[in-house]
């Protein structure tokens, strides 16, 4: 993967429930309402299936933004919601290992019908990376931080 | 061992040979809706230098007959075996090509739908070239999850044609019937050695001011008329083992110590010298150790009380030959189900010693009482005396045991106070009232309470008729609990009841009485013992929980336990019925094929990357969905986690935490997640309009 | 014409939740089901409703996947658009003619995109599902979620300019359709009509429906849905946003002069609910709840009063006796604060906008076309009201949700399971000679 980074227009990965989320985003689309293409919306039955490492690699891999849309307490699946928002403090944790600035992860409830919340939070999204341009790649981490025992370790990618 | 069987079936699915990818892309116009924004054309010859692309098209009309038979073709004859379709949005037509692929011969989960009309053309029409781009990278990363596609089948699981109905109440009843009718073996086991539950023990129901005997005995003949139910009584579920479509469980039959009826039973209950509290009627009548629960009960006989049997034989003595057995034991059998119906219903609300003079007076009863004394096959012979005098001032005090205040009311031994409405008080109060104001027309009768819940339909007619018959309402807060006290020894009438009275200014008002009804909310039965044997859960009422109030309301979290009547909540007779037909429908639909056809979507372990390490299984919000087996192997022995289908429902919260990227949920998996993530950040090739 | 004949087990009449449900609960039994609905869209009231007590979560989001898995489920054959016109008994089960009305749009074509919508150049203001807030134009999608999401031409408005033609991208316009005709033929019926709401000028007493910031409880939910009207709550008269807001309770139910003399058993707490949304939409106004009893009886319910009590809603115990309003269009509440030994006290409140908590009316009127006696409320009237709360006494015709009289949506969903229940043991039964028809399961469509 190419490692400049200049060039590149900042992408935003929108994890959308069916359940909530992907529906609010095909309500938006039935209003016509414009948002910026930069922004890609994933399905996803569940939201706590992907662990920080996902975030951190997509991150890496060229997102600048991500917001998981999920179902919040609507969800269909017992636990979801809140394994969901552990993740997400997890992993802001090791964002801030790797100085990354936590607001580009977003958890955010929204359900079938929220046209404007979803399209606040594009414009949120949008606004910060304004503000604090694309993901300055490759990731290091500023300094060494203490190894974790194997296995138990969500995993920090290999930088370079 | 079942379990393994059980996973094994889920992987059936995954492919054998891995072949290699030959995909299909098709991109929809719409019409103009994609296409006028999105440059169609190019999106499909860009994707079409995509590796393992076999095809890309770009149509009018995907979802056309035309546009589908292209894809069916493709299938057949260019071995298509990967579907991608760009069109409208995933709601309205993956269902569609799912079927196409399915019709051509192709694993139906073999497709992916990337939604490019309300996601992209619909929302980016300033932009066309942008809307492009974007179109190819979520086109990419279809075709990337494309690439690590499995074909997957839906779990199924064989499952009896056999239904275990707990709780023989009306709700219990009723089930059984439905699930009868509908063709399946039923089991029925009642605790109580008698059918009918609660029902059997109103003098009337609201609103049809029908006997309720009667109408019970009805529905009880049609139960007994089908050949399908087998019914137990005296019977409890001892323990079960097993999931949806199969369960093996235990029941413990209490013996009932008298076989069949015999002509002198009055004969043989008088010489019993035991005397008990009649539970039929609530305490206001005694019975004997050898006892008819009531008069036209079924089971119908004699049954023995062994809690209070002295086994002094005497009743033996008297009946005749081979009738009684007393040394006649429980016994445990078990019986095969697919699923099992929660039937156990409610008890009446007990107050605590001294709660509005309950148990310190007398002259104080609830409403369940009252309805046996009232009734005509009761204590009383239905005249309305008390103490021997006919009642001539009486008032029920509603809300008693429900619409609790915490700090008002005394909590239950679980610190909650009942802070529900118990639904069907009010109008059963009512319906008392106009019976009092029928046998007693002089009475004078206040109803106290809260609000009146005359909700269904015919229930208003209660209210009115009421006031027309000069029932007097007060109407008090629950923060002002009315007061029940002895009046002076000369008063005509024992009682006073005090209460503030918010009709009128919230005056205080003292009446004095000769009864006082407390028309007690509904409890449920304690059925601890059955939430851990099938782990379900209760909600904060106490009451069993449904999975969704709306969406589920009749079915619990766990696949193939469902609800029925009173268990789940105050509900009135006419809605007892409808929830349990509902959970017979919700039955039937699940085991009436003699399998159990469950989405893929579960959690699936990849047995060479776990190390058995466990998280999964802690984490895992579902009962039994995945547990750590021990496996041996080559004089090895280790562990593994182990899915059963049946019980997962696919949250995938075990794949967060798996720390060896060794569990999956089916269909989602995360490294198709990495590689769309991937393909939507690459470069792409080189597209005609992008510079 | 060539007649479509369809063969089913049930036919299921009215698409609102509780009909949606008693096809899906029948579907999913393995029944061939045909779902006959009048309007262009399934999904009755609750579709327009905002959000749903007692959970409060979006409305839409619990009946959308409903609507669609109906809309997809394989046995469930959808006629939406579509007007029973005659039943008739044939040996054990009935045939059904019914009409398809002209949408002039090719069902089979139209994909729903909204093309000719933009382009028509007239707009009515009838949309029913926006309750006269808004408008549509003359050819349009009935609502975004809306399933069938096929558009429909409002014929009688229309003035045939033809944009909509050039502008359809798939050919789907056809202003020649003419009604179709299709046979049904099935072994059981289950009426699942449902309710109308009292109409907003049905009482003088009340304003007769000509004060312009007396709105009705089902008005109140489209200000507050997401997908409504202006997205966000207005009142009629000058758009003001309303600092204070009164609900009169019983609006239309247990009121005699009316006749009737039901209550209408959801009133309660869809006020309860908006009056919470409303606290959340519009944290400075103040909110009174004029009523005879709260009737929040249902699981959860109590608690969710108690909950709105907290949160601070007045609720005052009286009967509102009539509504006027000052010169500002502000209405006049005058209430009669109930007295149980015949003293009256009245007040006088004014407020920014009163909503009236209409009841439940019957719908669909099921008795004439289907022969099912109705009790005296007008709701369909069964035998055996407590333990067959389904069957009616017409063999092989049952009933659901509204039609047996007012109830909620979780009311409405029990006895959806229960009609399908009851339907699936007459199926089985020798009166539905259940046995034969399943050994042939396919639906035939066939063409005479
Ligand atoms: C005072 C009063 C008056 C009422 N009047 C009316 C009226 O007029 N009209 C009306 O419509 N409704 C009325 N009701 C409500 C009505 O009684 C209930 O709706 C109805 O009885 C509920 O039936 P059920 O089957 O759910 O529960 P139940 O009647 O409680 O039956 C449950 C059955 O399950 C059995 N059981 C419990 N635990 C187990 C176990 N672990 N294993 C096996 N079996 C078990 C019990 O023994 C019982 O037989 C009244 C209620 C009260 C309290
Ligand atoms: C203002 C308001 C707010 C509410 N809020 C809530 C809430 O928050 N929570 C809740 O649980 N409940 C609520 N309710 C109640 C809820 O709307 C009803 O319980 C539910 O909609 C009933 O559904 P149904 O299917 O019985 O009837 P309906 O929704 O009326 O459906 C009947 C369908 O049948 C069709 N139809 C009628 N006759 C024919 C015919 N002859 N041929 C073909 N089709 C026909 C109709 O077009 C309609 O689509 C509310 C009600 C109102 C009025
Ligand atoms: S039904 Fe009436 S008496 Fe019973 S708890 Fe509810 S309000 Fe109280
Ligand atoms: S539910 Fe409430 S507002 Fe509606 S009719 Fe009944 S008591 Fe009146």
């Amino acid at each position: 993967m190419s490692t400049e980074t200049e060039n590149r227009s900042a992408k935003i990965l929108l994890l959308a429930t069916l359940s909530g989320g992907y529906r609010g985003a095909d309500m938006v689309g039935q209003g016509h309402m414009d948002y910026p293409p930069n922004t890609y919306i994933l399905p996803v039955m569940s939201a706590a299936i992907f662990p920080p490492k996902f975030y951190i690699d997509a991150f890496n891999k060229g997102f600048d933004a991500i917001t998981v849309m999920y179902s919040g307490t609507d969800s269909p699946y017992k636990g979801e919601s809140e394994k969901t928002a552990e993740i997400i403090n997890e992993t802001y944790g090791k964002m801030k290992e790797l100085n990354l600035d936590p607001r580009r992860l977003r958890l955010a409830a929204i359900c079938t019908v929220c046209v404007r919340p979803f399209l606040e939070e594009v414009q949120r999204a949008e606004k910060l990376l304004e503000e604090i341009g694309s993901v300055p790649r490759p990731l290091t981490k500023p300094q060494a931080v203490p190894a974790q025992p194997a296995g138990t370790q969500g995993g920090i990618f290999h930088a370079n | 061992m079942p379990e393994e069987n059980v996973n094994k079936q889920a992987q059936a699915g995954q492919n054998p040979k891995d072949e290699e990818p030959r995909i299909g892309v098709y991109v929809c116009n719409c019409g103009g809706n994609i296409g006028d924004v999105v440059k169609c054309d190019m999106v499909a010859q860009t994707l079409g230098k995509l590796p393992n692309v076999t095809v890309a098209h770009s149509n009018m009309f995907m979802c056309s007959d035309p546009g589908q038979k292209m894809i069916a073709d493709d299938i057949k004859e260019k071995g298509i075996n990967r579907v991608v379709i760009g069109a409208c949005s995933i709601f309205l037509h993956e269902q569609t090509f799912r079927r196409t692929l399915e019709r051509a011969g192709l694993n139906p989960y073999l497709y992916y739908h990337v939604g490019l009309r309300e996601q992209v053309s619909w929302v980016h029409h300033g932009t066309p070239k942008e809307a492009t781009e974007k179109s190819i990278r979520m086109m990419a990363a279809g075709i990337a999850k494309a690439r690590n596609m499995k074909p997957l089948e839906p779990v199924r699981l064989p499952a009896h044609r056999h239904a275990l109905v707990i709780g023989g109440g009306v709700a219990g009843l009723r089930s059984a019937l439905d699930l009868a009718r509908r063709g399946l073996q039923v089991t029925l086991v009642e605790k109580s050695h008698y059918l009918g539950g609660r029902m059997a023990q109103w003098e009337r129901v609201f609103p049809t001011n029908e006997e309720a005997r009667p109408l019970l005995k009805r529905l009880i003949d049609q139960v007994l008329a089908e050949p399908n139910i087998t019914i137990h009584t005296g019977a409890q579920v001892a323990g079960a083992k097993g999931y949806v479509g199969n369960y093996t469980v235990t029941i413990r039959q209490q013996p009932r110590g008298v076989r069949g009826t015999f002509p002198n039973e009055q004969g043989v209950m008088d010489v019993c010298p035991i005397k008990q509290r009649c539970e039929f009627n609530y305490g206001l009548s005694t019975r004997k150790a050898i006892y008819r629960p009531y008069k036209e009960c079924v089971p119908e006989g004699l049954v023995i009380d062994w809690e209070h049997c002295t086994k002094c034989g005497e009743c033996v003595q008297v009946a005749p030959e081979g009738m009684i057995n007393l040394e006649e034991e429980a016994h445990e059998f078990t019986v095969e189900v697919g699923a099992v119906v929660l039937a156990t219903g409610f008890q009446p609300y007990e107050p605590f010693y001294g709660e509005m003079g309950w148990k310190e007076y007398p002259e104080v009863i609830t409403l369940p009482q009252l309805h046996r004394l009232l009734d005509d096959e009761g204590p009383s012979d239905g005249k309305f005396y008390w103490n021997g005098h006919p009642v001539r001032n009486v008032a029920l005090i509603h809300c008693v045991g429900s619409r609790q205040v915490e700090g008002v009311h005394r909590a239950q031994m679980d610190g909650e106070v009942n802070n529900y409405c118990s639904r069907v008080c009010c109008t059963a109060s009512l319906s008392m009232a106009s019976l009092i104001r029928q046998k007693a027309p002089d009475a004078k009768i206040y109803e106290i309470y809260e609000d009146i819940r005359a909700y269904g339909r015919w229930h208003e007619d209660y209210y009115t008729r009421a006031s027309k018959n000069n029932v007097t309402f007060l109407r008090y807060y629950a923060e002002e609990i009315p007061e029940v006290r002895r009046a002076d020894e000369k008063a005509e009438n024992p009682l006073l009841v005090k209460v503030r009275d918010h009709l009128t200014w919230g005056e205080e008002i003292e009446i004095p009485v000769d009864l006082v009804v407390l028309s007690v909310g509904m409890m449920p039965n304690p059925v601890q013992d059955l939430m851990e044997i099938f782990k379900v859960t209760p909600g904060s009422d106490r009451f069993l929980l449904e999975v969704h109030p709306k969406l589920r309301p009749v079915e619990t979290a766990v696949n193939g336990v469902v609800l029925a009547g009173t268990a789940q909540g105050p509900m009135n007779i006419q809605e007892s019925c409808a929830a349990a037909s509902a959970a017979a429908a919700k039955v039937s639909a699940l085991i009436e094929q003699a399998k159990v056809e469950l989405e893929p979507y579960v959690a699936h372990v990849d047995p060479d990357q776990c190390q058995g390490s466990g998280e999964c299984v802690k984490v895992c919000p579902q009962e039994e969905a995945i547990e750590l087996k021990t496996f041996s192997e080559n004089g090895r022995t280790f562990q593994r986690a182990v899915v059963t289908p049946a019980n997962c429902n696919g949250c995938g919260v075990c794949v967060s935490v798996c720390p060896n990227r060794a569990l999956d949920v089916q269909g989602w998996r995360l490294d198709e997640y990495e590689a769309m993530v991937e393909a939507i950040a690459a470069d792409i090739p080189a597209w005609e309009g992008a510079a | 014409m060539p007649t479509e004949h369809i063969k089913v087990d049930a036919l299921v009449v009215g698409g609102g939740i509780a009909g949606m449900q008693t096809a899906l609960d029948l579907g999913d039994q393995g029944y061939q089901v045909a779902l006959v609905e009048r309007q262009s869209s399934i999904g009755g009231k609750m579709i327009d409703l905002s959000k749903v007590f007692p959970t409060l979560d979006c409305c839409s989001c619990i009946t959308t996947p409903k609507m669609s898995a109906t809309a997809h489920h394989d046995n469930i054959n959808l006629l939406t658009y579509s007007e029973i016109e005659s039943i008739n008994r044939n040996g054990n089960g009935f045939t059904v003619q019914v009409t398809k009305k002209p949408r002039y749009v090719r069902e089979d074509d139209c994909t729903g995109c909204r093309s000719c919508e933009l382009v028509c150049p007239l707009e009515v203001s009838e949309d029913e599902h926006e309750f006269g807030r808004t408008s549509h134009r003359i050819v349009y999608v009935p609502f975004s979620t809306a399933v069938p999401q096929k558009a429909v031409v409002d014929i009688d408005n229309c003035i045939f300019c033809g944009k909509c033609i050039q502008a359809c991208p798939s050919d789907a316009i056809d202003f020649t359709q003419q009604p179709e005709p299709v046979e049904i033929e099935t072994r059981s019926i289950v009426l699942a009509t449902g309710f109308e709401t009292t109409p907003i000028d049905a009482k003088k007493e009340y304003g007769a429906g000509k004060l312009r910031n007396v709105i009705s409880g089902m008005m109140m939910e489209r200000l507050l849905a997401p997908t409504g009207p202006y997205g966000r709550v207005l009142r009629p008269s000058d758009g003001k946003m309303p600092a204070s807001i009164a609900y009169v309770q019983c609006a239309g139910s247990r009121d005699q002069t009316l006749g009737v003399t039901y209550c209408s058993r959801v009133c309660c707490m869809y006020a309860i609910k908006q009056a919470m949304l409303l606290s959340g939409a519009l944290p400075l106004a103040e909110i009174t709840i004029y009523y005879m009893d709260i009737r929040t009886f249902g699981k959860g319910y109590e608690q969710f009063y108690q909950n709105a009590k907290a949160m601070g809603v007045e609720f005052l115990k009286g009967k509102v006796a009539r509504i006027t309003e000052d010169a500002d269009q502000n209405p006049i509440v005058r209430v009669e604060l109930i007295d149980e030994f015949g003293k009256t006290r009245v007040t006088e409140r004014q407020h920014d906008l009163v909503v009236l908590s209409v009841g439940l009316l019957p719908g669909g009127n099921p008795q004439a076309k289907f022969g099912v006696p109705v009790g005296e409320d007008g709701f369909i009237q069964v035998p055996d009201y407590n333990v067959f709360p389904a069957v009616t006494s017409q063999p092989g015709i049952f009933v659901t949700g509204t039609a047996l009289g007012p109830m909620d949506i979780v009311d409405s969903i029990m006895m959806a399971g229960a009609a399908a229940s009851a339907t699936a043991s007459y199926l089985e039964s020798s009166n539905g000679s259940g046995k034969e028809a399943q050994s042939q399961p396919e639906r035939s469509v066939e063409y005479a």
